[in-house]
């Protein structure tokens, strides 16, 4: 086995990893005119916005799930079981974004968007996988 | 304690694949103030607006219905009930966020045009915190540590 400072170390990389993921973009689209539209952890940023574009955000809150997964992480490294509640609730709050991502991407192509993903999104998924990977590790070790 | 957390976590499981059929959020919305009203349904597996589908409705039952076969397989081993639980909870928690942000766009951005709009969830996402619930309770009794 990988031993349990190489484990708490994987966690603390993934919690890591992730805590960027929430600052970067996590994807956009790029409209006729040049409209862009970016979507965060902490909202959807319109680039270009036109007079026309509906008032609202559509994503104010996607961080606040993965904020809770991370300080559920971040216990892991003193509570095992804290570690794989965090690593593997992370990791379904990502399932829901990646069909979210690709039901976005089916949207954007349609209306001729230039679809793209950015690296919140990349440092999310590496960040939860790597989170998971320590996690299962730290279980295998005694506490 | 082997057989209830056995039949919890099947319940668990069923609920929340149970939930994806039914409706996750239900809106009924005039776009323009002389057009009878639409309803906008969405649940797991699809997304309609009126007697039209979204081709490109998100299938939110792909990630719940993983996070059920987990909550299964967890039946045999009590950490995997524990990892399957969170991971239910977490799909459960993103996806309500995101149904919470897209009930309350739609009412801000069409109250004014319809007065009568009604945006809400649908059982689908209250069957499938029940789940969550379950799952965790089924972690709690499963004797097998």
């Amino acid at each position: 086995m990988i031993g349990r400072p190489t484990a708490v170390a994987l966690i603390v990389a993934g919690v890591v990893l992730t805590a960027t993921a929430m600052v970067l973009p996590w994807y956009s689209t790029v409209y006729a005119g040049n409209v862009e539209v970016v979507v965060r952890a902490w909202g959807t940023q319109v680039v270009n916005k036109p007079g026309d574009w509906p008032a609202g955000d559509l994503s104010p809150w996607y961080g606040l799930p993965v904020a809770l997964t991370a300080v559920l992480l971040v216990a892991g490294i003193w509570i095992n079981r804290a570690a794989l509640a965090g690593a593997a609730a992370q990791l379904g709050a990502v399932g829901i974004t990646a069909v979210l991502l690709i039901s976005e991407r089916g949207h954007a192509v349609e209306q001729q968007g230039d679809f793209a993903i950015g690296y919140g999104l990349v440092f999310l998924v590496a960040g939860t996988l790597t989170a998971l990977a320590g996690a299962l590790a730290v279980q295998r070790e005694p506490a | 304690m082997k057989l209830l957390s056995a039949v919890l976590l099947g319940l668990a499981a069923a609920a929340a694949v149970a939930a994806t059929f039914l409706p996750l959020s239900e809106l009924l919305i005039r776009l323009t103030p002389d057009q009878p009203q639409t309803e906008f349904v969405t649940t797991g597996w699809s997304t309609h607006f009126g007697g039209t589908k979204d081709e490109h409705g998100p299938l939110f039952g792909i990630p719940v219905a993983a996070a059920a076969a987990t909550v299964l397989l967890g039946i045999r081993w009590r950490k995997v009930a524990y990892a399957g639980a969170a991971a239910l909870a977490g799909v459960t928690g993103m996806l309500f966020v995101y149904l919470l942000n897209a009930i309350s766009f739609h009412k801000a951005g069409n109250i004014t045009i319809d007065p009568g709009l009604e945006a809400g969830f649908g059982n689908g996402i209250w069957v499938l915190i029940s789940a969550v619930v379950l799952a965790f309770g089924a972690v709690v009794v499963h004797p097998d540590d």
